[in-house]
């Protein structure tokens, strides 16, 4: 219980409650469109008991805190079922309406409750789970530092095809892994995009894995020299903006590292998408010829970027500029978006259920008539990558799962 | 016990039941701070077959089982009374049956939240005219119907809930699976009327909050959604209770059937303001009490001789009308076209961190109202010393009052009353005295209010054993509802506790 007491102020929900409505369980407001909010939960379907979803879980919390039930690996079990999407903060007594806002929801903050929650689990000695331990293990080896278990000079091999990417500069790209080792092509699209725009950058072999997936899993033991290290690599080649592709990198670095330091970084952190507006606004960015009709194309909103990080418009902005496309909306967007399922360690530690609510996610965007599903996140592409392979003839006639990179990249 | 959940697990497979240590704490509570209860195994039934079997199990082995919807009571009735029993999670239900066009009735699934049930009708223009709780977004329809709930709209114009009510499917205590209404004729194909071939035995369930009979099955009478409507927002005069209870009286006495019409009490506008809830009626000088209605038509003529009625009504009692947008303070609009209804209590509860409720709410005449909330006032003045034992650990002081005020059936009003107190876990250590204080207060003010000879709708485990103790009920009316009790329920299985039900 000692563990729990020093968390008190993370959990703070004795100052930031939990009242036990529900509905980031079981709401339906349409009129917002809020179309029910967990998307473990109903991927459990008929099984999902109230532990699945966060009123269950603040309960169980509360009861631990009370010092009526202890941690345990079987917590923890539970515990890692959750993509951290943060969709249930969003309905937690929401408004929605400016002029009406009803700040509660900004007095519970789940996914630092679930951190939290999940720092004490490994503290305790019950986390990270199996697969969780090889990630982190991977991302803390020198030989390594990604959490794929990949070579460290792997990650890297993509960039003997582009010699004008530079070693110092002003504008910096931190690559991530999860795109270079599993979706290179799209690092392609993105230079094809910069050359074209005549945009230069500068990039490090030495950047380490972002440490996303430790501050997610709750293991933090080896984060500060990660942080560190990364920092003062860009700060020593010269970086004013640092931007990146990849959704969970761009939170880690935006949001996770001031927090853990306690102080502002030295540059500024950019998503691709806010690069890539900038060079439309230029008109920097040659399209080709609009032809024949018009293509739909739905965005689907990554948690990290839009509910962790409110960059939701850009990337619309960004679709909508390109040119013979029509930018339809999926019933459940922006703040209410459906989580594709991987976050939150679910996609390692819990495959099966990862992909089952992609494929929610996937019925979704055919629902809108779209043919084009995109979005900005490796980890969203590569999920609903694999829900799209399980799924039926049909669903792949009607729609592709495209990042929204290489959708640029094939409009050039 | 082992045996017990083996029984079990061959009614419902191993899925559908768990005796986790976690699961039964993930349904140990629900939305007050003081109770808890936690049960020895959560089943996820599919239908009332399956509920029927349990039961019977129950039977045999003295277990008691609570049925739990949307897990939403705020007086701790969808959770065990003492530790331990079944808790039936209601909510793998959730199933629309039969959407019958032609005579305008649904059948649903008990667990289905009126959320989902709306989200459905919407799509052929219709509704469920009161749209059950506050809670409706999530709460359930069977818990609904065991509570006369209103507060989610619509209930000035359609009443409780359970008005609507045409047929119950209904597993009973020992197993027996009924039908209520037109469905009592073994040979009626299709539900349609709840009155005839005997008793009104559906009356019996509704309201009777899980004692007599786990509900399964409801057919509901539904509506076609007007498609014209208004609403309006007015800034009270002072003695804006008095005035909101003579309008609300004159709108009955003229026969306007207004949708919604609810009274904002001074304190929460003035407290929400402060608080930044309301940057809506953050221009507004006197934070008075706020008045608003919804009313519907089905023409343009209709409806503006409907909201010409109304208004002179309100502006005859020196009230200011704020103005047709949202941004210019009209929260009926936000309420009625993006709110769905619902939920709009369920804020204030958290209109200050930390701060969850201990509810008093009821139902009493429009005319009882004001002097009522004088009483809860008056109430908190005498209770500063126990108040401030409270405030002395936290530095806050809970706040006591009442929320908005709806118009329900008839000349009735709900008080949505209480106060806001801290849970008995703060600032990393366990404070006892905390919850001793909530719940001695909590008593008192219940005691208060129900003096005034109000009506309880929800009532669960605290309300339904409060008003034993102190000897609320009339005699005969406690002794025909035991004895119903007993007949049913021999080994008071279901819902054991309530109403001082015991084994």
């Amino acid at each position: 219980m000692e563990i729990i007491h020093d968390r008190r102020k993370v959990y703070d929900i004795d100052r930031k409650p939990c009242l036990g409505c529900g509905d980031c369980g079981y709401a339906i407001r349409p009129v917002v469109g809020r179309y029910l909010t967990c998307p473990v939960k109903e991927a459990m379907e008929d099984e999902g008991f109230e532990l699945y979803f966060s009123r269950g879980r603040m309960n169980v919390l509360k009861s631990i805190l009370e010092g009526q039930i202890p941690l345990s690996r079987e917590l923890a079990e539970w515990v890692y079922q959750c993509s951290v999407c943060g969709n249930c903060t969003e309905v937690c007594h929401m408004s929605q309406n400016e002029y009406i806002t009803l700040p509660t929801c900004n007095w519970i903050d789940h996914v630092k409750v679930w951190d939290a929650l999940r720092k004490d689990l490994v503290e305790a000695g019950f986390a990270p789970l199996e697969r969780h331990s090889d990630l982190v293990e991977y991302m803390n080896d020198d030989k390594m530092r990604n959490p794929y278990g990949e070579d460290i000079d792997e990650k890297f091999d993509w960039i003997k095809e582009f010699p004008e990417i530079k070693e110092k500069g002003e504008l910096m790209f931190f690559g991530g892994c999860s795109i270079p080792l599993r979706q290179v092509e799209t690092l392609k699209n993105m230079m094809k995009i910069l050359k074209a725009a005549g945009k230069e950058i500068a990039m490090t072999k030495d950047e380490w894995c972002c440490g996303s997936i430790a501050i997610r899993i709750g293991d933090e033991k080896s984060l500060t020299e990660t942080i560190k290290h990364n920092i003062e690599e860009f700060k020593e080649r010269g970086a004013k903006t640092l931007f990146t592709a990849c959704a969970g990198c761009y939170r880690t670095w935006k949001k996770d590292y001031p927090e853990l330091l306690g102080e502002k970084l030295p540059f500024e952190v950019k998503h691709i998408t806010e690069i890539i507006i900038e060079l439309l606004n230029n008109n920097q960015i040659p399209f080709k010829k609009e032809e024949g009709e018009k293509v739909k194309v739905t965005y689907h909103d990554p948690c990290h970027l839009g509910r962790h990080m409110n960059l939701y418009d850009i990337p619309r902005e960004v679709i909508t500029n390109i040119p013979g496309i029509e930018l339809i909306e999926m019933k459940r967007n922006r703040n209410n978006a459906w989580c594709c399922g991987a976050g939150g360690g679910v996609k390692s530690q819990f495959p099966e259920l990862a992909v089952k609510i992609s494929k929610e996610r996937i019925r979704e965007a055919v629902d809108s008539s779209a043919q084009i599903l995109t979005t900005s996140c490796p980890f969203c592409i590569n999920n609903l990558n694999n829900a799209y392979e399980e799924m039926d003839t049909m669903v792949k006639e009607k729609i592709k799962v495209v990042d929204i990179i290489d959708f640029i990249a094939s409009k050039i | 016990m082992t045996e017990i959940y083996q029984k079990l697990e061959k009614i419902v497979s191993k899925k559908f039941l768990s005796n986790s240590i976690y699961v039964r704490h993930a349904y140990s509570r629900n939305v007050d701070l003081v109770l808890q209860g936690v049960p020895d195994i959560v089943i996820r039934p599919k239908d009332a077959k399956e509920i029927s079997e349990i039961l019977k199990v129950a039977n045999e082995n003295n277990m008691p089982v609570i049925p739990r919807g949307g897990g939403i009571c705020e007086f701790g009735g969808s959770k065990p009374i003492g530790d331990g029993g079944i808790v039936l999670d209601m909510k793998r239900m959730n199933n629309i049956i039969n959407l019958d066009e032609d005579n305008l009735i649904v059948t649903i699934e008990a667990g289905i939240s009126w959320g989902k049930l709306n989200e459905y009708l919407c799509h052929y223009g219709l509704y469920t005219g009161c749209m059950g709780p506050g809670s409706g977004m999530s709460a359930s329809v069977g818990g609904g119907i065991s509570h006369h709930s209103v507060g989610g709209g619509g209930c000035a114009k359609y009443g409780a809930c359970t008005n609507q009510l045409v047929s119950l499917e209904v597993v009973l205590p020992t197993g027996e699976i009924i039908e209520t209404g037109s469905q009592a004729n073994k040979f009626s194909k299709y539900p349609f009327n709840r009155f005839g071939n005997g008793p009104d035995l559906a009356g019996l369930f509704c309201g009777d909050n899980g004692i007599f009979g786990v509900k399964t099955k409801v057919s509901l009478q539904i509506f076609p959604k007007p498609k014209f409507a208004d609403y309006k927002t007015f800034l009270m005069p002072r003695k804006s209770a008095e005035t909101a209870a003579q309008i609300m009286t004159e709108i009955r006495q003229k026969g306007i059937d207004v949708y919604d019409a609810m009274f904002i009490p001074d304190v929460v506008v003035a407290i929400g303001s402060e608080r930044g809830m309301f940057p809506l009626w953050e221009g507004i000088k006197r934070k008075l009490g706020m008045f608003f209605y919804t009313i519907e038509a089905n023409s343009k003529i209709e409806l503006e001789e409907r909201v010409k009625n109304l208004d002179e009504i309100i502006l005859g009692k020196k009230s200011e009308f704020l103005g047709p947008e949202i941004k210019d303070g009209n929260i009926a609009k936000w309420h009625y076209a993006e709110q769905g209804h619902w939920q709009f209590y369920h804020n204030l509860w958290g209109m200050y961190p930390s701060m969850q409720p201990l509810s008093a709410e009821c139902f009493c005449p429009i005319s009882a109202f004001p002097k009522i909330l004088q009483d809860i006032d008056q109430w908190d003045i005498e209770h500063e010393s126990d108040m401030r034992k409270i405030f002395d650990i936290t530095n806050v002081r809970p706040i006591s009052g009442s929320g908005p005020v709806p118009l329900v059936d008839g000349n009735n009003v709900e008080i949505t009353a209480g106060f806001v107190s801290f849970w008995r876990y703060y600032d990393g250590e366990i404070h006892d005295l905390i919850k001793e204080t909530n719940i001695k207060l909590w008593k008192s003010l219940l005691e208060r209010v129900i003096r005034h000879g109000v009506q309880w709708y929800m009532m669960g485990d605290y309300v339904s054993r409060f008003m034993v103790d102190i000897g609320a009920y009339s005699e005969e009316f406690y002794n025909l509802m035991t004895s119903i009790k007993k007949n049913l329920d021999p080994n008071m299985i279901l819902s054991r506790g309530k109403f001082n039900f015991w084994e």
